[in-house]
Formats: C-alpha cells, sequence, structure tokens
C-alpha cells in the first residue's frame, strides 16, 4: 500500500500529559539501568534535578498518546511492513518527573526509493516535539518509519 | 550542581575511549515489559501468531529496547543528563535468546563554547556478531 499522500496535508492535534514517577521506574527498571537518578527522587535531587530524571530515550511512551494526534495510523502503511528504520532524539533540557509537557507532531520528510527485492520502500520522518509549561523546548524525538515493499523475512 | 563521581571523567574519555555493556539472554518477559513500559503494543512483538503470519518466525523485541540498552551504556558512562543528540539506526531484529553487546568508542573529544563535548561512535550486536544497532551521540560529560 503506498504512503496515502493526504496525511501531509493534515495537522495532528497537540497532546498534553504529566511525566510520572511511577512510569519513569517502571521504565528505567526494564532497561537494568542504576543510575539512583531514575528511582531514588532524594538521590535525583542530590544530583541536581528537581526529581526523577527520565532515561534518555523515555519519551518513546508518548509518541501515540491517542490516535487523533498520531500521524502513524494515518500513514495508510501495512503495519505488517511497517518498520521503525531510524530513531533520532535531541536533549535541550532535563526531563523529570511532575513536569507537565505538550506534544506536537509533524510529518518532516517523506521519499520513495525501489526496494532491494523489487516494489517500493516508503520513508516517512515523523517529529514529536516536547515542551514544558513555559512554552521551552524539553526535546524533540524524530521516527523514521519504513514501509518495505515486501513482508521483512529477515532482516 | 553535585557532580557524581561515578561517571567517567574528562581525562577518561580521549578519542578511542571504550565501554562495553551485554544484556541478556533476552527473554519474552522482557519484551512485554517493555511494551508496557514504553506503550509500544504492536502485535509483533508478543503475538506468536500474528508475527508469523508478517513473516517472521516469532515475535521480536522492539528496537527501541536495543536503543535503550545501548543508551544505558552511555547514560551510565557519561551522565544520565549529559546527551545533546542521539541517533541510532536499526539494522536487525534481536529475538528471544539473543544477547546484546552493546559497544560504544569516543571518536572525538572538543570544546564547543567552553563546554567540553564528546561524539560518541557505538553498537549493539548479538553473540553471533551481526549488527544488531548503530548509534551516534554528542554528550557534554558531566565530570
Amino acid at each position: 500500500m503506498p504512503l496515502d499522500k493526504s496525511v501531509l496535508e493534515r495537522t495532528f492535534p497537540d497532546f498534553e500529559f504529566r511525566v510520572e514517577r511511577g512510569k519513569i521506574r517502571e521504565y528505567a527498571l526494564v532497561l537494568g539501568l542504576t543510575d539512583p537518578v531514575h528511582t531514588d527522587v532524594e538521590a535525583a535531587r542530590a544530583a541536581g534535578f528537581d526529581d526523577l530524571l527520565a532515561p534518555p530515550t523515555f519519551v518513546r511512551q508518548f509518541w501515540h498518546e491517542n490516535t487523533e494526534n498520531d500521524p502513524m495510523p494515518h500513514l495508510g502503511y501495512d503495519p505488517k511492513r511497517r518498520l521503525h528504520g531510524e530513531q533520532e532524539f535531541e536533549y535541550h533540557k532535563p526531563l523529570v518527573a511532575g513536569m507537565n509537557l505538550k506534544g506536537q507532531n509533524a510529518i518532516v520528510s517523506t521519499r520513495e526509493k525501489e526496494g532491494r527485492r523489487g516494489g517500493m520502500m516508503t520513508f516517512v520522518v515523523i517529529e514529536t516535539r516536547f515542551l514544558d509549561e513555559t512554552g521551552e523546548l524539553v526535546q524533540v524525538a524524530r521516527r523514521t518509519l519504513i514501509e518495505t515493499a515486501a513482508p521483512p523475512k529477515e532482516a | 550542581m553535585t557532580i557524581a563521581t561515578k561517571y567517567a571523567k574528562w581525562e577518561e574519555l580521549a578519542e578511542g575511549a571504550e565501554r562495553e555493556l551485554t544484556v541478556g539472554p533476552i527473554t519474552r518477559t522482557d519484551l512485554v515489559r517493555y511494551a508496557g513500559a514504553s506503550g509500544d503494543f504492536n502485535p509483533n512483538h508478543h503475538d506468536e501468531i500474528y508475527a508469523i503470519r508478517a513473516g517472521f518466525d516469532k515475535p521480536f523485541a522492539h528496537g527501541m529496547l536495543q536503543g535503550g540498552y545501548l543508551a544505558r551504556l552511555l547514560s551510565e558512562w557519561l551522565g544520565p543528563d549529559s546527551f545533546k543528540n542521539l541517533k541510532i539506526r536499526f539494522s536487525a531484529q534481536a529475538w528471544p535468546g539473543d544477547m546484546v553487546i552493546c559497544k560504544a568508542r569516543v571518536v572525538r573529544q572538543y570544546e564547543e563554547a567552553e563546554q567540553p563535548m564528546v561524539e560518541i561512535e557505538a553498537s549493539a550486536e548479538n553473540q553471533r556478531g551481526d549488527v544488531l544497532i548503530k548509534a551516534t551521540a554528542t554528550a557534554a560529560p558531566r565530570s
């Protein structure tokens, strides 16, 4: 299924959420992060943070708060041929528990190319900007989503 | 700000300095826990029948699980708030039972606006030496 080009005309509503201590701890523990700045409030404060510090890839959980503000389900991709090709993060200020963040999603680039075994591959880059309550940029996440030409049998 | 001493010191981050972290073997429970922690419920990562119908042998790890392990290595090495950017490219799937061997190396040590900075190249491989992900990062080390 080719890219549904109408998605490029769409805008996606901002979404807001509170960064919770429990989710930060859970994310850190799954990855085995032993640094107490992610799990112990006192240790986080002793290290100079206002509260528990989110691990570097934590914002992954906010990419699709719901289907209205996430471009991904509107790309027209076959979910069985959808791959996460690249992921980029930009860090502007510490992301800590208790922050109320606003997320803004946009499609920032698209391209197509011939697959190695024929058929077209599609590449879409979705950018999510995370702002704090004062409107300052906290982090930017950019994910490259690929629709492969055929079901990926091997990597 | 209190500077923790457990992170690498500037003189330990010369060009060519390396650090490794081995995680695993990955279990299906790890995949389910990562799904819950990240909110990524793509069935390819937990639903055997769905994954097989999509052309895979079985469920496989979220790319961001390996990405998270690699970020953990960098975070525990350079400091948890040291990152300026991190770019991860996914090359191959990690399967339950696989080890994830993360390696990182300083490729450049420099100053930017009087701020000591390092540029890192990193990768994660499985126990067969297949590259799972490659990554680059720039960071302002904590100590």
